[in-house]
């Protein structure tokens, strides 16, 4: 699983607002970094990654959600449920295809058919996930949501994320 | 999904420690709050709901780590090992009805295909010989078993059984880890921890 973004300057003395404000944009620069890559769709890993990221954004949302107005919030937090959910269902297929595909050596032979079909049926399914992710984020663009979303949790908390500039750990080597 | 409740008493702009505290305290009750619920192994529902209940507490104790002075890592592993097992019975819970959609889409598409040979062969000018309409029966005969998807049902009754009997072990497991948190007073020691 890809490494969790450090939260700069998060402190044990800071507000709960001002927390929430520093988790939650380190979290949506994470997830919107492995963007590029999902949409290429070259490798698995990429969308996983940031269906992970998107999972902790959501998280973080939750834990600071009485920081913010609970409507406004309410919509923000739909957009973001919107990525994990369609970044989701691909990647439920794709997991389900390399469990099924990691199983077929352990099966009998006259049991393997079954199992390559299903494999076959999950792969034309998936080809029509990338259609759904790639739409999802052309109206998030359209709508400019990545800017609207980051000047809300600023007016919120306080938190800019030009001065928090969060980045990415260093790759680990090997 | 049962949406996490909402917590009274939330001061923004005070520090996180305290309203940390509000937060998670109120998220631990939801965990519980499934005890008696879970004892039986077909109540899927309250089972997936506990496990997005541990998925909650387990990424507030990372988010919220930060405010608290003692080491929290011990109780996110437990929270982790009970979340994974949820999530493994929760797998398999989706996994079998989607076999056994699986298995009624490949009885449609045979049915389908079926279909469409049968429409074929009305369209077919009929042999004048009896040789001839042997020849075409054979033909349709040997097509029509082509299409059907027969053998591959073996293989998702196999996978069907094999979920199962994962989910059997995987709630005994579950069970057991659940027992043993209760009986090593987990939720006392992690409420100490963060102060509540």
């Amino acid at each position: 699983m890809a490494k969790a973004w450090e939260v700069p300057g998060l402190r044990r003395r800071s507000s709960f607002a001002e927390a929430g404000g520093r988790v939650i944009l380190t979290r949506w620069r994470e997830m919107m970094s492995s963007r590029e890559g999902t949409l290429l769709g070259e490798d698995i890993e990429e969308l996983h990654a940031m269906r992970v990221s998107s999972r902790r954004l959501r998280a973080a949302m939750d834990a600071f959600a009485e920081a913010f107005p609970a409507r406004s919030f309410r919509r923000h937090l739909r957009e973001v449920k919107a990525v994990t959910d369609t970044l989701g269902g691909a990647r439920d297929l794709d997991v389900a295809i390399e469990r099924l595909q990691g199983l077929l050596p352990q099966m009998r032979p006259d049991e393997r058919a079954g199992l390559e079909g299903l494999i076959e049926r999950y792969r034309a399914e998936r080809a029509a996930e990338t259609a759904s992710i790639d739409a999802l984020f052309r109206r998030l663009d359209a709508e400019r949501f990545g800017e609207r979303f980051e000047r809300y949790v600023r007016r919120h908390t306080g938190v800019a994320v030009e001065k928090l500039n969060p980045v990415a750990p260093p790759a680990a080597e090997g | 999904m049962a949406k996490p409740r909402p917590v009274a008493g939330i001061r923004p702009k005070k520090g996180l420690r305290p309203n940390a505290r509000r937060v998670l305290a109120a998220r631990i009750e939801e965990i519980y709050a499934y005890d008696g619920l879970i004892a039986d192994p077909a109540h899927v529902t309250e089972l997936h709901d506990m496990r997005i209940a541990f998925k909650r507490l387990r990424y507030l104790l990372e988010i919220f780590g930060v405010a608290f002075t003692e080491d929290l890592d011990p109780y996110l592993e437990q929270v982790k090992v009970l979340q994974d097992l949820l999530g493994d019975i929760h797998d398999c819970d989706v996994q079998v009805p989607m076999l056994e959609d699986h298995l009624e889409w490949l009885a449609a598409r045979e049915a389908e295909r079926a279909q469409e040979l049968v429409a074929a062969g009305v369209r077919r000018r009929p042999s004048r010989s009896a040789n001839g309409s042997e020849r075409a029966y054979r033909r349709f005969r040997g097509e029509l078993e082509g299409a059907l998807r027969g053998d591959e049902r073996v293989g998702i009754h196999a996978l069907i059984a094999r979920r199962r009997t994962e989910r059997d072990q995987l709630y005994l497991r579950f069970l057991d880890e659940w027992r043993r948190l209760k009986r090593e007073r987990f939720r006392p020691r992690l409420e100490a921890a963060l102060g509540l």
